[in-house]
């Protein structure tokens, strides 16, 4: 177990020290931060000025030497464009994109277990057909796709004209099919609730939830039908298996024996497929917050792209190598939780 | 994949006609519905030149005081563009048409680079094992738990640094193939290791050892025909994958230019207009992207209930 | 799919129906603002910029300011002389107390104008100021090096600082009137002015809190503003959804896509002013010998189709230009009109031995002025008319500007503001031969250079008599026209949207900085 957590921190501090050595590679194409600081009428001499102060004309080995050397005292410089610590930076756009991940883990959760379930135990019926086959069309809408989608549909409103507007079903089928669109589509709204230093929840008033509303299903529509098809087919796997038929056999009913005993074992490999899916879903916020302006880390690293901000950028990247790191092995050690067969042991898991 | 059920020698279209495989898509109205679609399509794309009215990469063709005219159903509309016409006047079919080009063109040739890289690497990782496997899981394993699209962002990143911007759009349906083929080859890595695993230690591979082959001939003459089957279902899969995750780059404003649009392209262009009602510029292909994938993914799905029956037990 | 999208549909229509939108009622003094960009720093000379000159008007107050049609207007200069050809002699306001209680003198405005001289974004522009010096409390005289018309347009920049509170060092030593780009200066983080606000908090890229100044010195103002909440918004589809949810009462830079929407919303109007910043683009003589032929440079421009480009991608919202200069600027030449004729731009290159054409490389920003990119592409097409092949590249802001520098590319895209909000100013800049020693021509990029309208400008530059310096602006422009030396495609206009209520109009003009101290609100 020690040795395990001991090679999983060597691990993140790999990952860090190659994106951090790749994200300074890259920084000189990125683009100059200095002509960004300064106004459009400001001589060339002012400006090598101020790259010779910011250190930028210094060489790459030097550079990130002063880089690493702040970096391990937790110092990771300050944004070029907000003009304070990067890591305050990101701390403030944190919670804005853990709100939406939440909200979208909650939308998986509550919709992918019954449904999974249910089409396992009823592979045949009409429903779980309709469920699978919404499923494979949601794994093929890209998740900005779906994103445009929602708030053409829910922010913008469609009129249908398809029936005649004259008789009285036409008019009803339009309306019916028709949208009114009130749905706000940006950013996090300004009812936002202070929880805790840079916490401001939407999740506090009705107005900062419908702003969480469309990009939280966004974001959930590329993981809810991959959710949905793994919980079923484990299901299904596990239905098969001799020990729920012999539980069937004893005459244990039929609903203990869905949700407490197959679907426990059921988990298992969802969950490790969970844990992996959550560095797929960091790369899908940053989608879903550029369809929505949602103003979260991957706003803020797109922007930061734009803006050649590299402290930012860099502090960014090895932050989310971290997160992956963390929560695979938090994923491994849960595994290790509820399966005590699998040993934690140094091995690459 | 085929189970021959002839004893003289059969060609190959009599094999594929005697197939479980061709039996099965037989009586399988969606796989065919989705084959066609997905041909339709694919012909569609690589005939642009002959099909579209116009040639948007003809830049003199393109007229602004024609832009932003809906389809034909709306209001509105001029009979020159069926579909409409984009913010600069460009015809819509026109560009869609060489937009679904473009990213057909990415999306396989993406995943012909994955599957060369990851059926190689697998191969080693799975038949050589020891260092070299471990060495090359654990870089699949780094890789995987980043996803495709942040590797793709900073592969995308790092190329376009040691190349220059101006390299990069001048070849960037190229550098969007390596993008995205280097961000996925894991996929392929773990699939053939996996499957190399299983057969490695079957009597064939034993007797080619026995009879004094070499390790490199065994891999690629033995064992990967038989690895074949998952590899070609994960393509289906890949090729959807990859035509999302370029599109989804050029979302971003990472892919394609929009003076040469891929699908991707072409809905951010969209975006912009969406709010003040030009929606077509952006849902149209947003449509086609969509039954694109959705064809191919379709199959995929087939093929792996037909290829790999497991899941079809319940 | 469609099952589950309309399940969803009726799931949150039910829930957007059953509860009734919480009305956002501010009270009415307070001002919420939903503006494109937040002030860089606190020091109003760090950095020259629109949010930084907001930031000035409301913290501070110019000598003079703009009115909407070009007039100055007293502020806390009341009265201004010239004394003999180098020396202006401006009388100064009584009674005017700092935000810190200091009260303001002539020491305080020499004070600034040598800070001024001292920032590395104002130094260019007072250059021409020689000293500054106080005759008396309430005078003060300003000596350019030379014969100078424009002092009146500087003095509009001429924000007087609380000498007294800027004077001293910090804790730690540090000079309190020092200038440091980017950094933590004690200017950056702290404000004393006169101005009819006083900023009481302020979180980089978060927001800015202000509160009306009590002991104000323009009692005769309307402003009703007592309290200012300045939120950066920068994405513009999400400013327009702030107005228009009531999450702010006033933005700017309503982007031409969502005009008609600000425009026809019942809960705010949209209120649009002529802009000053004028978009074009830039041939590079250097890489084309093709574009020292002035036949050709007649024949881009013939070829682009300015009223297209100002109507269709810019939906009306910018006035195509055939010069420099906006109306209202001295100069401004109102026979020079774009002049889209693609037979004649098609006759000129045959003339000009270029009737094959050729290709050239363009450059153009993606995220710098509105529709940027877009409007490139259309150039570019436009261009194929008269077999001129344009490969276009877009790219972000950071990356453009080094590229631009470089100068290795055929076309690029430029837009300009005169910060002396006078005309010289564009040609000084754009089109004026390149000299390296003076730095004119610093953003020349086609190396284009006309000698003769450089001495015209240069000679307007010292004329003191104004009618007489029109004249010759104007007759500068009309040669550029004729030669061809700037691409001109049109004037980006200017536009803000307001809840009902907030008389935002006659606060407004074209320089993008609103008087909000004479707001008045009524709701």
């Amino acid at each position: 177990m020690i040795a395990f957590l001991i090679k999983r921190l060597m691990h993140a501090v790999l990952v860090m020290f190659v994106i951090s050595v790749l994200a300074f590679a890259i920084q000189d194409n990125l683009g100059d931060p200095v002509q960004q600081m300064v106004g459009q009428s400001v001589p060339e001499s002012e400006r090598e000025a101020i790259r010779e102060r910011l250190g930028l004309n210094d060489s790459f080995l030097v550079q990130y030497v002063r880089f690493a050397k702040n970096a391990v005292q937790g110092d990771f410089g300050d944004s070029y464009f907000y003009r304070e610590p990067a890591l305050e930076v990101i701390a403030r756009h944190l919670p804005a994109t853990l709100e939406l991940v939440f909200a979208a883990t909650l939308i998986i959760v509550i919709f992918s277990v019954p449904i999974g379930v249910y089409s396992a135990i009823k592979p045949r019926s009409p429903l779980s057909r309709l469920f699978m086959g919404a499923s494979i069309i949601g794994i093929s809408i890209p998740v900005f796709l779906t994103a445009i989608l929602l708030i053409q549909i829910f922010s913008i409103g469609i009129t249908i004209t398809l029936f005649p507007e004259s008789t009285s079903w036409g008019a009803w089928l339009n309306g019916l099919l028709s949208t009114e669109g009130n749905m706000p589509s940006f950013g996090r709204g300004y009812n936002l609730v202070h929880v805790v230093g840079h916490w401001d929840t939407n999740l506090a008033t009705w107005n900062g939830l419908q702003h969480l509303v469309l990009p939280a299903v966004s974001l959930a529509s590329i993981m809810l039908p991959l959710f949905i098809r793994l919980i079923r087919a484990e299901m299904m796997e596990v239905l098969q298996s001799e020990y729920v038929k012999y539980a069937r056999a004893k005459g244990i009913s039929m609903r203990r024996v869905y949700f407490v005993h197959a679907l426990k074992n059921t988990m298992l490999p969802v969950i490790t497929v969970g844990g992996v899916q959550i560095g797929t879903m960091v790369a899908y916020t940053i989608l879903t917050e550029t369809v929505f302006q949602w103003p979260g880390m991957g706003l803020m690293f797109l922007d930061a792209i734009n803006r050649a901000d590299i402290p930012l950028i860099v502090t960014y990247l090895m932050i989310v190598g971290v997160i992956f790191v963390v929560t695979n092995t938090i994923v491994d050690l849960i595994y290790g939780f509820v399966n005590p067969t699998v040993k934690l042991t140094g091995k690459p898991a | 994949m085929t189970t021959p059920t002839t004893t003289t020698a059969p060609s190959r279209w009599e094999r594929l006609r005697d197939s479980y495989l061709w039996y099965s898509f037989k009586r399988d109205r969606t796989a065919q519905l989705c084959f066609a679609v997905f041909i339709c399509l694919v012909i569609a794309a690589f005939s642009a030149p002959l099909l579209a009215p116009t040639n948007p990469y003809d830049l003199a063709q393109i007229d602004i005081m024609s832009s932003e005219l809906p389809p034909f159903w709306v209001e509105g509309a001029d009979e020159r563009f069926g579909l409409g016409t984009d913010a600069q006047g460009r015809d819509l079919l026109s560009i869609i048409l060489y937009g679904t080009r473009v990213s057909l063109l990415i999306g396989f040739g993406a995943v012909i680079l994955q599957a060369l890289l990851g059926v190689t690497f697998g191969l080693m990782a799975g038949y050589l094992g020891g260092r070299v496997d471990a060495f090359l899981m654990r870089l699949a394993d780094i890789q995987l738990s980043f996803s495709t699209l942040m590797v793709a962002i900073v592969v995308g990143a790092v190329v376009k640094a040691t190349m220059g911007s101006a390299f990069y759009s001048q070849y960037a349906v190229l550098m969007l193939v390596l993008i995205i083929g280097l961000a996925e080859w894991p996929q392929y890595a773990r699939t053939v290791r996996a499957s190399v695993l299983a057969e490695k230690n079957k009597e064939y591979v034993d007797a080619a050892r026995v009879m004094g082959l070499r390790s490199k001939r065994i891999m690629f003459r033995h064992v990967l025909p038989n690895t074949m089957s998952p590899i070609f279902v994960i393509s289906t899969v890949q090729i959807a994958n990859a035509i999302i995750s370029e599109a989804a780059l050029s979302f971003l404003g990472l892919g394609m230019p929009e003076t040469h649009p891929s699908l991707g392209s072409l809905i951010k262009a969209g975006f912009d207009y969406i709010q003040s009602g030009s929606w077509w510029i952006t849902l149209i292909p947003g449509a086609v992207l969509i039954v694109l994938v959705l064809s191919i993914n379709l199959l995929g799905d087939w093929l792996r209930d037909v290829m790999n029956p497991r899941l079809y037990k319940g | 799919m469609t099952f589950k999208k309309t399940l969803l549909a009726s799931v949150i229509g039910a829930a957007v129906v059953g509860t009734t939108m919480l009305p956002m009622t501010a009270s009415a003094e307070t001002l919420r603002i939903g503006y494109s960009a937040d002030p860089e720093t606190l020091d109003i000379h760090e950095q020259l910029s629109g949010g930084m000159l907001r930031l000035s008007h409301l913290a501070f107050d110019p000598l003079v300011r703009w009115t909407k049609d070009f007039q100055f207007e007293p502020r806390l200069a009341t009265e201004w002389e010239q004394v003999d050809e180098t020396t202006t002699r401006m009388t100064l306001r009584e009674g005017v107390t700092f935000h810190s209680g200091n009260e303001f003198t002539a020491k305080d405005v020499v004070w600034t104008i040598e800070r001024l001289k001292e920032s590395p974004d104002y130094r260019a522009i007072f250059e021409p100021v020689a000293s500054a010096a106080a005759v008396d409390d309430y005078t003060v005289e300003i000596t350019t090096t030379e014969p100078y018309p424009l002092l009146l347009n500087l003095a509009t920049y001429i924000f007087p600082m609380d000498s007294e509170f800027y004077t001293g060092e910090t804790e730690d030593g540090n000079e309190k009137a020092e200038i440091v780009k980017a950094g933590n200066s004690f200017a950056s983080r702290n404000v004393s002015g006169t101005g009819p606000f006083i900023v009481t908090d302020r979180r980089q890229g978060v927001r800015v809190d202000f509160e009306r100044f009590e002991d104000y010195w323009d009692t005769e103002s309307e402003g009703n503003v007592s309290k200012i909440v300045l939120t950066p918004i920068a994405e513009n589809a999400s400013r327009v959804a702030a107005l228009l949810s009531g999450g702010v009462d006033f933005i700017d830079a309503v982007p031409p896509n969502d005009l008609d929407r600000v425009r026809e919303a019942d809960n705010a109007s949209l209120v649009e002013v002529d802009g000053t910043r004028i978009i074009g683009f830039q041939m590079n003589e250097e890489r084309v010998e093709a574009f020292q032929d002035a036949r050709v440079r007649q024949a881009v421009d013939l070829a682009i189709n300015q009223e297209g480009i100002a109507d269709r991608l810019m939906r009306g919202f910018a006035t195509p230009a055939g010069q420099f200069s906006p109306e209202g600027y001295s100069g401004h030449n109102p026979d020079l009109v774009p002049r889209y004729d693609v037979e004649r731009a098609k006759a000129l290159m045959a003339e000009a031995g270029y009737e094959e054409g050729f290709s050239v490389d363009m450059i153009a920003p993606n995220n710098r002025y509105v529709n940027d990119a877009q409007i490139a592409q259309a150039v570019a097409n436009m261009l194929a008319q008269i077999n001129i092949n344009v490969n276009l590249r877009t790219m972000p802001l950071a990356q453009y500007w080094p590229e631009y520098d470089t100068r290795e590319s055929d076309m690029a895209m430029i837009g300009w503001h005169a910060d002396t909000e006078d005309t010289a100013n564009f040609f000084q800049y754009l089109s004026f031969c390149i000299d390296e020693e003076t730095g004119v021509g610093q953003y020349n990029y086609g190396s284009y250079c006309n000698e003769e309208i450089d001495a015209l400008v240069t000679a307007a530059d010292s004329e003191t008599d104004l009618e007489k310096r029109n004249e010759m602006l104007s007759e500068a422009e009309a040669m550029l026209y004729e030669d061809v030396g700037y691409i001109t495609l049109h004037w980006q206009n200017l536009a803000y949207g307001a809840a009902n209520g907030i008389e935002i109009e006659p606060v407004v003009n074209a320089l993008d900085f609103p008087y909000l101290g004479d707001l008045v609100i009524n709701r």
